[in-house]
């Protein structure tokens, strides 16, 4: 697997460059982060909020556009279709799990993306400079590792979705009603630092801000040392229940699949 | 190479009435239908064989050949396929066999087909020098140089699937399924994949179990034919065979330079010439009969046409 992985990478960034139109408008469909950011904005102008003013806000913002982007994945549409038309025959009967070739095409398709982002991360940095901020070496590591983390939950929740698909048409339509919650309990759409204390603590028990706001803040050097190392913890668990999971729906999936077929 | 004893499949399929009342019923209780696609199949085929294997739609010929793939489990019965068990999908055995189904497409879409060679060179793990020999050979044989850099989706459908035999080959496999590999092809194309899989088989001696509505490819590849009906073996055995028990035997046609008689031995009038339906093994004294009887102007012996014998089985028995 480690021997064809580059090959798959080479390939999957060939793909995202064959599908560079599809992608832009696919990046500038999930810059919702620069409007919260603008709205926000207009918000801190009159004072600080809970201690964020105008830099803190666009600092928070523009790094949850980033993180957002890093941790974007598609296979559960991908999925989705390959389960219902059939494709999924060919990629079964190679000496390879086809979950492999989706991640490798997930993560192929980052340095494009990058590429897409960094025009609007430079607008943003120049219309308010004073965002800059020095981050500690340690946030930046642990805010890497948690951005990592949070791919690997956003990537797992997406093939849970995904592989409801062989027991279900409605397996997109679920996706998306996660997709809204996620929206709103994740800090996508405001800081969560910002929200009710009930809401805040409530949404420490969910895992949507462990595939966003946790990375997100740590990388903002928002979080003290313990709380850091806490949310991370809270990531590693999420991380392994989804795996969990996804490893269930994804072999009984197939199996269901071998027992009726495309 | 592959043994196949006593294979059934049954599918679960949901029943569902007409109209908005039947939708609305389907939520509440759901009706399913047992429907038996493949019915105690049995037969075995040895390594370096060339078969056809035929039956009407929804014969189960496509169910079979997932079940020898791997891609289904089968309701009961046993296969086993290059010494294998299908259903484990062990990646040594997957690198044994190939599955290319006609409209099932594994070439990446975007990009140029020689993509999709590298790609499945890394996905099996080939050594890198000799799957590119077994590259160029395909790319050769199957005339591709000009099509690798296109990408496929601007490929015409002969071509599409001209590289998708190339990409299904490119790891040598022993034994070759292919689900109907000439569909919606021209003939140009039909002849030029018939010509590929022939030559490929006396190549690398590889096992070829092979599906077609059209018969010029079952004729021209492949010498024993497995007939299905509703999901359950009809016949197994020489094409020739077949012919010859369910053709009617084979057509002797006698043009006389005089008027041909109403009837002469096993020949009867049709059309103005002298006509008559026999085993291959009474053509020859019944053609020289013939010669001596009349005065012949024309004489031709015609093979009873492989659909004509088919729709006769097919009719005969379901």
């Amino acid at each position: 697997m480690f021997r064809a992985f580059p090959t798959l990478l080479r390939i999957g960034l060939a793909e995202a460059v064959a599908y560079r139109a599809e992608l832009v408008i696919w990046v500038l469909t999930a810059t919702a982060p620069l409007i919260s950011m603008f709205i926000w904005d207009r918000v801190a102008e009159e004072g600080p909020l809970g201690g964020w003013g105008q830099g803190e806000m666009a600092r928070y913002f523009l790094l949850t556009l980033i993180v957002r982007h890093i941790t974007s994945s598609w296979v559960v549409w991908e999925l989705n279709e390959n389960i219902r038309t059939g494709g999924l025959s060919p990629m079964l009967l190679r000496p390879m799990h086809p979950l492999v070739f989706f991640v490798a095409q997930n993560l192929a398709a980052m340095p494009l993306r990058a590429v897409i982002l960094a025009p609007l991360i430079a607008g943003v940095m120049w219309w308010r400079p004073e965002l800059m901020w020095t981050p500690e070496p340690w946030t930046v590591a642990l805010g890497l590792l948690s951005a990592a983390l949070a791919w690997v939950i956003a990537f797992t929740v997406q093939v849970i979705f995904g592989s409801l698909a062989f027991f279900s048409q409605q397996s997109l339509g679920l996706f998306n009603v996660w997709f809204g919650l996620w929206s709103l309990g994740s800090g996508y759409l405001f800081p969560l630092e910002l929200a009710p204390d009930w809401l805040r603590q409530g949404l420490l028990w969910l895992p949507f801000r462990a595939t966003l706001a946790t990375p997100v803040e740590l990388l903002a050097g928002l979080v003290d040392g313990p709380s850091a190392l806490r949310l991370v913890l809270a990531q590693l668990v999420w991380v392994g229940v989804f795996l969990g999971i996804a490893a269930l729906t994804w072999s009984r999936g197939v199996r269901r699949h071998e027992a009726v077929g495309a | 190479m592959i043994q196949v004893n006593a294979l059934s499949k049954v599918y679960p399929v949901p029943k569902r009435g007409e109209g908005l009342w039947g939708s609305l019923r389907s939520i509440f209780s759901r009706e399913v239908e047992e429907v038996r696609a493949v019915a105690d199949l049995s037969f075995s085929i040895q390594a370096g064989e060339r078969v056809g294997f035929l039956g009407p739609n929804g014969a189960g010929k496509t169910t079979t050949l997932k079940m020898l793939s791997g891609l289904l489990v089968p309701t009961s019965g046993d296969r086993v396929v290059a010494g294998f068990d299908p259903s484990k999908r062990d990646p040594a055995f997957l690198r044994r066999i190939t599955l290319v189904m006609g409209q099932k497409q594994q070439l990446l879409w975007d990009l140029p087909p020689i993509e999709t060679f590298a790609l499945n060179r890394a996905l099996f793990g080939l050594e890198e020098a000799e799957a590119k020999r077994t590259q160029e050979e395909l790319i050769e044989l199957l005339e591709l140089g000009p099509l690798l850099t296109r990408p496929v989706r601007n490929l015409s459908l002969g071509e599409r699937m001209k590289c998708e035999l190339a990409a299904a080959l490119l790891h040598r496999p022993d034994v070759l399924f292919l689900d109907e590999p000439t569909i919606g092809l021209d003939v140009r194309a039909q002849v030029a994949v018939r010509r590929f899989i022939a030559e490929w088989n006396e190549r690398s001696g590889a096992t070829v179990l092979l599906t077609s509505h059209y018969m010029a490819d079952i004729a021209a590849l492949c010498p024993r034919v497995i007939v299905i009906a509703g999901g359950a073996l009809r016949y197994d055995g020489p094409l020739k065979d077949l012919a010859e028990r369910y053709g009617g035997g084979r057509k002797v046609i006698v043009r006389t330079r005089d008027e041909a008689p109403e009837q002469l031995g096993p020949f009867v009038r049709e059309d103005g010439a002298l006509v008559a339906r026999l085993p291959s093994a009474e053509v020859t004294a019944a053609v020289d009969f013939a010669l001596r009887q009349v005065a012949v102007a024309d004489l031709s012996i015609e093979e009873p046409p492989l659909e004509d014998v088919l729709s006769k089985l097919f009719a005969e028995r379901t």
